[in-house]
């Protein structure tokens, strides 16, 4: 177990190193930043001034190195856009988005696996072909449309639910949550479930195909044969032999709903690193799109580590193979 | 220590918003938000909107950008390169300190080691030093005549020489501004919290020179989002709102309790036309590349201006939103000149000076714009597209990213391009000087002049004004030049754009500014 580890860990440092270089490069050759942010008054000894203070002067593998060796320190700069660390930057809207993704994606998992098993157990019955038929509105409607019509509804019709923003907060290991407070759950409700639809739909599929296979092997007739109850059958052999798969999409969706809630995130205003990190795309702020791009990859390569020993746990096979 | 203030801030903020939500509190959903609390950070319009309520420009502008006394009373040039400003006695900073000559003097002199790439050193680059006389009498020295030095001075901030001393450097600033130990201002509000993308709250300053303001506190919330911000005002979780877009005004006619105000802006969208022996992007029409520029033949210049019809760009592109425009700047403005004829529309013609020109067939361009930084930028760009097929020229349209046009655009890799450009401080010599003169690191003109259009007589009528200390002449020169500039035709104006607020119609009403920001000072309870 320990050298698998290992082995994954190494990969995990040389994905990084490749990212940064990728990154660098890419960002760098989208222009320079301030040709989009100087001010149209700015006179020549004034733009060059301001070029030189921010290093944009130097050639792209000086400002690389410069970067790493300031990276290795820990410092990853600061935004051209707030003046502020990209680190705090970043880790201060991280908790938004974190609550957010998390009670999106759990919420969807919880849901949809149960739903999806039962769908996959009574394939012909009306209740799993009526599971089926709305997994498809959640994979084919687009996010920002829903968003949006959940907003028409429940905020401006109903008046039940706000329209957007993040609800009260309270600290709680030296962060703020909102998922703490009834007013933030309010805020929550709308931008988690209308991230969480999509995921929803995903994980009611997956269970279902993997429950219709897997109630025809013989594990499963020779449980039913032993005299186990279908509950039973259900909950201990099903749900462990079809976890496969669900682990792996999991992890995946995790991942990249954390990175990528951009589009949620926008509609309700939340704020979350989603509509910091389109912002500095939009705005060439360099360090926050590369700090942030980087992060992403790392928590793609801590992610899917994760996965790998999930997978180890459920599969006592995959630890011994490896073992040795 | 600083985690705990922002967070007591916060806890403070919060509620307040939430106990005391009254008639007196004000909530409203802005398109952008500021980049720092530090007024000298960034030279960006939202910046400017924002720390406004905190901060006062040493001259203040009216809803027309006309120059009005603000905390300076009255200004004059006393000799070639020296400008006397006479500054507002009685004025309190929030901590009660009061303001002098001293803090004019230090935020000048702070903005070279505090401000980020979108430099507000702009507002002072004419400063070389600045001499206090008296308390409330300064004497600002420029390098060579300034002309235009009080414009430069609308959005120049001033903060508390005491409270800003030790946060003015650029590792400093964003830890004392954000956290506001150093945002003490003269504005109508004090600072009580914000983050950045976060909401800013501010609460009423009752000492405020022009009289205390209409709201007790003021919540600023960043609702990036067009369709987002007006959900917010329908749900009535915001009071008023910024940018409404062309499309949801028309659906806002029909609801009772909201009203919209609308203001012309600023921006004039220009097409621009390159003007180098050779350019990259225009081609015949079977993609083999012409003898000659055609954009450089007055014919074919002309032949684009007739194709364009502004009605139509207005009434159906902009859904009324605008006006047709015959010049680069708005109706108005200083430098705006009345003799400039409105533009025809004429596609036959349009056609004939083309033939004429050696082009009976047309030729083929790639057209350029922004299609994410103004209103209705990207669909003006596609209604060209069309107008300039029907004269012959087939048209490639590009609605693209302002993160890579303007970097493109800088590099001078387009040919046909249009974005819009906006008048800031309300006088010619700031657009003129930029897009009209022709590149010259010598007299620090043309900057933005991409096309590298030359004028030799509009280039002296600008450094002429640039010099001139006499207004009204100042202005013939500038109207003058703006004429030339237009008959060459290199910059073909088109819309004039407008832009559109709404409220709760209970609640307020909206005097809108020709810059667009939104100050709750002026937003003034409804009756």
């Amino acid at each position: 177990m320990s050298s698998f580890l290992l082995k994954r860990l190494l990969q995990g440092v040389v994905i990084m190193a490749a990212m940064s270089v990728i990154v660098f490069a890419g960002v760098y050759a989208i222009g320079n930043p301030l040709d989009v942010l100087i001010p149209p008054e700015a006179t020549q000894d004034v733009r060059e001034r301001t070029i030189a203070r921010f290093g944009l002067d130097k050639s792209l593998v000086e400002q690389y190195f410069l970067f790493i060796s300031n990276l290795l320190k820990g410092d990853l700069g600061l935004s051209y856009i707030y003046n502020e660390p990209v680190l705090s930057l970043i880790g201060n809207r991280l908790p938004a988005t974190l609550e957010l993704v998390l009670t999106a994606v759990l919420g969807a998992t919880l849901i949809g696996v149960p739903l999806g098993i039962y769908a996959g157990y009574k394939p012909h019955g009306f209740a799993a072909r009526a599971i089926m038929a709305i997994s498809i509105l959640g994979f084919s409607v687009p996010t920002f449309w829903v968003g949006l019509i959940l907003i028409l509804t429940f905020a401006v019709s109903l008046g039940w639910l706000p329209s957007g923003g993040r609800g009260e907060t309270v600290e709680f290991l030296g962060i703020e949550w909102s998922v703490l407070t009834l007013n933030g759950w309010s805020h929550l409700v709308l931008p988690a479930i209308n991230l969480a639809l999509f995921k929803l739909a995903i994980m009611v599929r997956l269970a279902r195909a993997g429950t219709r296979e897997v109630m025809l092997s013989d594990t499963v007739k020779f449980a039913r044969a032993a005299g186990l109850s279908e509950m039973t059958i259900l909950s201990r052999h099903v749900l462990k032999l079809i976890s496969i798969p669900i682990v792996t999409v999991f992890g995946l969706e995790l991942a990249s709903t954390l990175a990528f809630a951009v589009v949620t995130e926008t509609i309700f205003s939340w704020p979350g690193v989603g509509k910091l990190i389109i912002d500095s795309i939009k705005n060439l702020d360099r360090p926050v799109m590369v700090a942030y791009l980087i992060l992403t990859a790392g928590l793609f390569v801590t992610i899917n580590l994760c996965v790998d020993i999930a997978y180890a746990l459920l599969d006592p096979r995959l630890r011994r193979g490896r073992a040795e | 220590m600083k985690r705990h203030s922002k967070a007591f801030a916060f806890a403070v903020a919060l509620s307040a918003v939430a106990t005391t939500v009254s008639a007196a509190d004000l909530t409203v959903g802005v398109r952008g938000g500021p980049e720092s609390m530090d007024p000298h950070y960034s030279a960006l319009g939202s910046q400017a909107d924002a720390v406004k309520h905190i901060f006062d420009p040493l001259v203040w502008t009216g809803d027309d950008l006309q120059l009005e006394p603000g905390l300076a009373v009255s200004w004059k040039p006393v000799d070639e390169d020296t400008w006397e400003f006479k500054l507002r006695e009685g004025v309190k900073f929030h901590d009660g300190s009061d303001f002098t000559a001293e803090d004019v003097k230090f935020s000048i002199e702070r903005i070279p080691s505090v401000t980020g790439p979108t430099t507000t050193e702009i507002y002072v680059r004419r400063v070389s030093e600045v001499e206090i006389v008296d308390d409330h009498t300064l004497n600002i020295h420029t390098n060579g005549p300034a002309a235009t030095l009080p414009y430069d001075f609308v959005r120049l901030f001033i903060v508390s020489a005491d409270a800003a001393k030790d946060y003015s450097t650029s590792e400093t600033s964003a830890e004392g501004f954000n956290s506001g130990k150093a945002a003490i201002g003269t504005g109508p509000f004090k600072y009580a919290s914000w983050s950045p993308k976060g909401d800013l709250v501010l609460e009423r300053f009752d000492d405020y020179w022009r009289g205390p303001a209409p709201w007790e506190t003021v919540v600023r919330k960043e609702i990036s989002d067009d369709a987002s911000r007006l959900a917010a005002l329908k749900a009535g979780d915001v009071d008023v709102i910024n940018y409404v877009s062309s499309a949801d005004y028309l659906a806002l006619d029909s609801d009772p309790n909201i009203a919209t105000f609308i203001g012309d802006s600023v921006y004039v969208m220009n097409l621009q036309l390159d003007q180098r022996e050779e350019t990259p992007k225009v081609r015949a029409k079977d993609g083999s590349a012409l003898a000659e520029n055609p954009l450089r033949d007055p014919r074919v210049r002309e032949a684009i201006d007739l194709a364009i019809d502004r009605e139509t760009m207005v009434e159906i592109v902009l859904e009324g939103l605008g006006k047709p425009a015959n010049q680069m700047m708005p109706e108005g403005f200083f430098g705006y000149s009345d003799d400039i004829p409105t533009p025809e529309y004429d596609v036959d013609k349009a056609k004939a000076l083309l033939a004429e020109a050696g082009y009976p067939d047309g030729f083929q361009i790639d057209l350029y714009c922004t299609n994410d930084r103004l209103p209705g930028d990207g669909a003006i760009c596609e209604g060209l597209g069309q107008m300039f097929a029907q004269i012959g020229i087939d048209t490639n349209v590009n609605a693209i990213s302002k993160t890579v046009y303007f970097p493109t655009q800088a590099r001078k890799e387009y040919s046909v391009f249009m974005n819009g450009w906006g008048t800031l401080t309300g006088e010619a010599s700031y657009t003129l000087g930029s897009l009209a003169h022709s590149p010259n690191d010598e007299v620090k003109m043309g900057a933005f002049n991409r096309i590298e259009y030359k004028n030799d007589e509009v280039d002296r009528l600008l450094q002429a004004g640039a010099q001139e200390l006499d207004a009204d002449k100042r202005k013939a020169l500038f109207e003058e030049a703006m004429e030339k500039t237009m008959a060459d035709r290199a910059y073909i104006s088109i819309v004039v754009l407008q832009s559109v607020w709404a409220g709760d119609k209970d609640k307020v009403v909206v005097t809108p500014r020709a810059d667009e920001e939104t100050l709750a000072y002026y937003i003034k309870p409804a009756k």
